[in-house]
């Protein structure tokens, strides 16, 4: 990949970019265009909607019968069916909001969970979208059809990260409110009891449902890059602070991390679970080229 | 063992250790505040370091300090010291070396003390190595050549033995502040050692501020001389004459004042009295502890003129100054010629009869300085004056012509005459014969005769205590008793021309001088006896008698003279004629001394400042050339330099604060030791110390 292709998927790049949607479509396209764009997979179509007749239509999707009633061109819309169903499940919890260098992992959530919405809808399947911190902030459920990316972007874009975190209790919730098996994206810093977000992943798995993980960590939680003497708060939990010599801390504190996201990793390996660790200054193309890894 | 510092001003940076805990400090106290999302794993973390992270971290701050305290104990150069460390290792090395050559220092274990002080001095010199200089200081009288450091080691013990003890005391002000100036030249070692016996007589006038200008960082090693038993420990205070005047035949009582120092009895003391390398008395004593005890001694001069004595203690084992030395000036008899103007038939009735008993009160011929003779006036036409030192004149009505001649010539050649006016006394014969007719005799004419009733008496009101005949007086009950006499009949005079010794309270003269070529005139213008004043019955009539006979007679009464202490001048007073002559001064070690002699007032003076051994010391001239002054005097040790108590080590300390004294034991400086130089190994211990904390922060 070019340099000027790796642009598109920078995330200090898009963080550039004010609309979501042009960020997603930024970075969908960016990647699509290195690739052959796959038809539609759906066996079967559902009326949805009509909506008036607009030059460039075609002309075989006018609905005579509704001509004959109403004496006006209407086209008929349908929902394609899929056999996709992805819940793109976005942590907003106030940790969310750290960035070391300029992106949240909020942001860089957001643009993620959005390009892949743009992407799955984009191939006909249908997307949904969940966002939540220590309770479900709001509920899309996935829907294939056109201009429900908007929807999803819409919410997106309506959503802070606040509030403290409770993931496993919320994918438990999540995975109540699933009617119909599909693939679940977790997008999430997953700063919580490790147990519990497994014990919700794994139920999502028992349903039949696939799941990927993207573990979003700043580059900071990784390497605790502070000098002198710090007094450290917790952005969720604010009577949480400690003060310390990061530097005398540093080799543990990396060896503690590493040993959680191997625990995560090793446990979702077992459950047949997709993960993958993304600090925020990694590229978006990573993400995506691991959803479509899977998908192909 | 010891520990010193070659600069140990650096160690004033040791405040420098506290550093890395003030920058620890100054750091925990600056907490920057971040937040932070994933604070459960920093506590994880922290958690599982936290034991072992503290004790590193308390290891490195102890590292930091370590290595600062090894910096700055590097740079003050420090060097360890075993025995008392001769000189050895820590770059060349400046000393002096004071020797206390004080006359303790040979009273304290009979000379063998200074023997000690040398045999120290030499084993120091010999410790010397290349490179190093040295200087050898006497406290005493080391100002007599010109001193300077020198790295020949043969030279300096030369300069060790040509120390011998001196007569006085030991002035430690005057000796430290000449090594402090050999000292001032930089060197990469530094040191003062004072070999002395740490006698307290010479420490108890020292004080810091007499030093001047001097480095107190330089150490001073005080090397205690002496041994640690007491020795017994008395001395001659002092030797005094008890009552007036040392005359030929007469009984002279001496009194001698022995002291003992020590806390014990001293028994079967011989005090011996010397007069003229003679042994004239001895006695054996006991002198409690810390006692003092009078010996008297009674003793008769065959000879007139001076004699030379001491003292002198002896007994084995016997510490202190056992010899006080003295001169006697011992005076002929004074012949007097007492003319009795008024003889009576009962002799206290006698118009000379308190005059002759205060010359002479016992009566006896060897028992008086004075040998008066009375005659009545019809003797003075054939009795020869020049058997006599003095006349007495007293209430004579008249002065023969023949007498009057004979008078005259008689006072040309030095004579005396004491004169005494009474009721028989015809006063126009007087002014006549005495006064009117040159040479006058008189000082002033005579005038009318003034009686008072006794109750109308009046006293003696001024007395001129500086004059030579009438210093006794200075003496306050003598003078009271002068005082008090009541004078109810006396002659009145016209203002007289010599000089007036004693007044009434009414401002008439009692008693005027007159001079008459070399002889003196005495004129009393009052009677001898009781009938018109009760001067004779006062206690101040007989020293006044004795006082005034001897000085018309022109000399002096004879005296004992304790002399001048070692160290201090002798003033010598000659005649004018002497002015701009030199005379020798024999010491005692029969060495010769010139003095030059420089106008005084009407006299030639000199002074001669080379008292230094304690004896008799003599001035070489001719008795008669000097006008009678006395040829010998006597120069004895300061009595304090015998006491041989040792001041404490922490008074001596303290006097000496700032300096940095260190007292040691000879003992100690026989056993030797080594100084090693720990520069060096600071040195790899600091390396050493700053890798470790540089492993030990990179582990963190």
């Amino acid at each position: 990949m070019s340099n000027g292709e790796r642009d598109y998927f920078d995330p200090l790049i898009l963080a550039r970019l004010s609309n979501l949607y042009l960020k997603a479509r930024w970075v969908v396209e960016g990647i699509m265009s290195g690739i052959h764009r796959s038809r539609s997979k759906g066996f079967s179509v559902e009326f949805e909607e009509h909506r008036e007749y607009s030059p460039g239509d075609e002309i075989r999707r006018i609905d005579w019968k509704a001509l004959g009633k109403f004496d006006r061109y209407f086209i008929k819309e349908y929902e394609d069916e899929t056999n996709l169903r992805a819940y793109l499940l976005l942590d907003t919890s106030a940790s969310m909001d750290y960035a070391s260098n300029g992106v949240t992992k909020f942001d860089y959530g957001c643009v993620l969970v959005a390009s892949l919405a743009y992407l799955i809808l984009k191939q006909q399947d249908a997307a949904g979208l969940v966002t939540f911190s220590n309770r479900i902030e709001s509920f899309i459920p996935p829907k294939a059809r056109r201009g429900y990316l908007m929807e999803i972007l819409r919410a997106l874009e309506q959503q802070r990260p606040a509030g403290e975190t409770n993931v496993g209790q919320i994918l438990l919730e999540i995975a109540g409110k699933m009617k119909r098996r599909g693939l679940v994206i977790l997008v999430s810093d997953l700063l919580d009891e490790p147990d519990e977000i497994l014990k919700g992943l794994r139920l999502f798995r028992f349903k039949g449902n696939d799941v990927i993980v993207f573990h979003l960590l700043d580059a900071a939680e990784l390497d605790l890059p502070f000098d002198g003497n710090v007094l450290f708060e917790d952005l969720e939990e604010t009577s949480l602070k400690v003060t310390t010599d990061p530097q005398s801390i540093r080799k543990t504190y990396r060896k503690v991390v590493e040993e959680f996201v191997d625990h995560v990793r090793k446990e979702c390996r077992e459950n047949s679970i997709d993960y993958q660790l993304l600090p925020t200054s990694t590229p978006l193309d990573h993400a995506l080229v691991s959803y479509l890894g899977w998908r192909g | 063992m010891s520990l010193f510092f070659l600069h140990p001003l650096y160690l004033l940076a040791l405040a420098a250790t506290t550093v890395p805990l003030l920058i620890h400090l100054l750091n925990r106290r600056k907490v920057k505040r971040i937040r932070f999302p994933a604070v459960r794993f920093i506590l994880l973390s922290q958690r599982r370091i936290s034991r072992s992270y503290r004790l590193r971290h308390w290891i490195l701050l102890a590292l930091r300090t370590f290595a600062v305290l090894l910096l700055v104990l590097l740079l003050a150069h420090p060097i360890f010291q075993t025995g008392v460390g001769l000189f050895a290792g820590g770059g060349p090395l400046s000393a002096v070396i004071l020797l206390d050559n004080s006359l303790s220092m040979k009273w304290s274990g009979g000379s063998e003390d200074f023997k000690q002080a040398k045999e120290a001095a030499r084993l120091l010199i010999s410790s010397l190595n290349d490179g190093d200089r040295a200087a050898v200081v006497p406290t005493n009288g080391f100002d007599k050549s010109p001193i300077r450091l020198k790295g020949e080691k043969e030279i300096l013990a030369r300069d060790v033995e040509a120390v011998q003890v001196s007569a006085g005391t030991a002035d430690f002000s005057v000796a430290l502040a000449r090594a402090y100036e050999l000292l001032r030249e930089p060197a990469a070692q530094r040191e003062i050692w004072l070999l002395t016996d740490m006698a307290l007589t010479g420490w108890e006038n020292f004080t810091i501020a007499a030093l001047g200008q001097h480095d107190p960082l330089i150490p001073l090693k005080i090397l205690r001389i002496g041994g640690k038993e007491e020795p017994l420990n008395a001395a001659l205070k002092e030797v005094k004459m008890r009552g007036h005047g040392v005359g030929v035949g007469l009984p002279i009582h001496l009194e001698a004042s022995v002291v003992n120092f020590g806390d014990r009895e001293i028994k079967d003391l011989l005090v011996q009295l010397y007069i003229d390398e003679r042994n004239r008395e001895q006695k054996l004593i006991s002198v409690p502890p810390k006692g003092e005890v009078g010996v008297g001694f009674m003793l008769q001069l065959a000879r007139p003129g001076e004699h030379q004595g001491y003292v002198a203690l002896k007994k084995d084992g016997l510490a202190g100054n056992p010899i006080s030395y003295f001169t006697l000036q011992a005076q002929d008899k004074l012949r007097v010629l007492v003319v009795d103007g008024d003889p009576q038939t009962a002799l206290v009735q006698s118009e000379t009869f308190f005059l002759a008993r205060a010359l002479n009160p016992a009566g006896e011929r060897d028992s008086s300085l004075f040998l008066p003779t009375v005659i009545i006036p019809e003797g003075m036409g054939s009795v020869a004056l020049d058997a006599y030192q003095v006349v007495a004149l007293c209430n004579v009505s008249a002065v023969p012509d023949a007498f009057l001649a004979r008078l005259r010539e008689y006072l040309h050649k030095g004579g005396g005459l004491l004169l005494f006016l009474g009721d028989r006394v015809e006063t126009e014969n007087y002014n006549a014969r005495l006064f009117d007719s040159s040479p006058p005799v008189l000082p002033a004419r005579i005038r009318e005769k003034r009686t008072l009733s006794e109750a109308a008496a009046e006293k003696i009101g001024e007395v001129e205590t500086a004059h030579p005949a009438l210093q006794l007086f200075a003496d306050e009950r003598l003078r009271d008793s002068l005082q008090s006499a009541k004078v109810h009949g006396y002659f009145r005079t016209d203002r007289a021309g010599g000089s007036t010794l004693l007044s009434l309270a009414g401002g008439a003269p009692l008693l005027v001088e007159k001079r008459v070529g070399p002889g003196r005139v005495l004129f009393f213008t009052t009677a001898a006896d009781r009938d018109w004043s009760d001067l004779p019955l006062k206690t101040a009539y007989l020293p006044l008698l004795q006082s005034l006979v001897s000085y018309v007679a022109g000399g002096k009464r004879g005296a004992m003279d304790p002399g001048v202490i070692v160290g201090n001048p002798k003033t010598f007073t000659l005649p004018p004629s002497y002015v701009g002559k030199s005379l020798q001064v024999i010491k005692p070690d029969r060495k010769e001394r010139g003095i030059i002699f420089a106008a005084a007032g009407e006299k030639a003076s000199a002074a001669f400042q080379e008292n230094d051994l304690a004896g008799i010391y003599r001035l070489a001239s001719a008795a008669a050339d000097i006008g009678g002054a006395a040829q010998m005097y006597p120069v004895n040790s300061p009595f304090l330099e015998s006491r041989l108590e040792a001041i404490g080590e922490q008074e001596l300390k303290r006097k000496l604060e700032p300096i940095r004294a260190e007292i040691l034991d000879r003992e100690a400086l026989e056993k030797g030791g080594t100084r090693t130089d720990l520069s060096l190994s600071l040195l790899f211990l600091l390396i050493a110390t700053l890798a470790s904390e540089g492993w030990l922060a990179q582990r963190f």
